[in-house]
């Protein structure tokens, strides 16, 4: 089940990454909130149609569960807004690691204590190194992308 | 502000497997999307939206729209099983791994390029931690 679960979000990221490929270009050409707007609404209407003709009934929907369990949406424009602002001042090498760490950190924290009523899974050695590998990958990004941004720079004053 | 920006990423995927127990993921996922939707529309109400744009684009372009319900549902449906912490290294394995096949093959209108060898030893150091958490 975990490694099922595991595969399942690995093919997220991925997809997640084919995403932001598609939409860093249609940004580009029609403006990022425009991009960002079709994004919302196409995915809100397949999710609706998905919601309203698959799912079973539960016993509480969207309109009776605590409000704040719905709040999710707001980290998301906010992040993208953010995102938006950032990328052309700090550089994507810098923004990109900056918004790992965040989240990577708060992931830590939300599992550790388990906020917002998620299963508590304790900060143990194990995870303490693994978050040094990822600290590793996080600085190989960064160089990655720097030699991309120079390379950018390159071609364009070439 | 790009680190809490991140942080908020955290906080969405924390929020979004509990309301997914509660009312369905697929629900879930709507109540995302929905309220993302109506947030952006304010948003362009008072910006100068050039919406027309959008649909002179080949249509493929489009497709991103698509693609968002796959990723939140895959963070309903996980977080729940794995925990938030894994979930998110998951997903960054799944990033890092397509950013390295869309250059490598220059899918997507990308331009090509050769295969960048800080980003696979960033995937191995990756899959790595993903075995340790696990």
């Amino acid at each position: 089940m975990v490694l099922l679960m595991l595969l399942l979000v690995v093919f997220g990221g991925a997809v997640l990454c084919s995403q932001s490929a598609i939409n860093g270009r249609l940004g580009a050409e029609v403006g990022v909130l425009e991009s960002a707007w079709l994004t919302f609404v196409l995915g809100t209407m397949i999710s609706f149609l998905l919601a309203f003709y698959l799912e079973p009934h539960a016993a509480l929907n969207l309109f009776t569960v605590p409000r704040w369990q719905v709040t999710g949406a707001f980290f998301g424009v906010v992040y993208m807004l953010v995102i938006v602002f950032a990328m052309p001042r700090i550089g994507t090498a810098a923004a990109t690691v900056a918004v790992i760490s965040g989240q990577l950190l708060m992931s830590v924290l939300i599992d550790h204590f388990g906020w917002l009523d998620n299963a508590v899974i304790p900060l143990d050695p194990s995870r303490l190194c693994a978050i040094a590998l990822l600290a590793i990958a996080l600085a190989l990004i960064y160089k990655s992308n720097v030699a991309r941004e120079t390379e950018g720079a390159e071609a364009v004053a070439g | 502000m790009v680190v809490l920006a991140g942080m908020g990423l955290s906080v969405e995927a924390g929020l979004l497997g509990p309301l997914g127990e509660a009312t369905g993921q697929l629900w879930a996922t709507l109540g995302i999307f929905a309220i993302g939707a109506l947030l952006l529309t304010f948003g362009l109400i008072f910006g100068r939206p050039r919406l027309g744009l959008l649909f002179s684009k080949p249509r493929w372009m489009l497709s991103g729209g698509v693609l968002g319900p796959v990723y939140v549902g895959a963070l309903t449906v996980a977080t729940p099983h794995i925990g938030v912490g894994l979930t998110m290294v998951g997903i960054l394995f799944g990033q890092v791994g397509a950013s390295l096949a869309i250059d490598h093959w220059g899918l997507l209108g990308s331009a090509k390029r050769q295969v960048d060898r800080y980003r696979v030893a960033a995937l191995l150091a990756i899959l790595a931690a993903l075995w340790l958490i696990h």
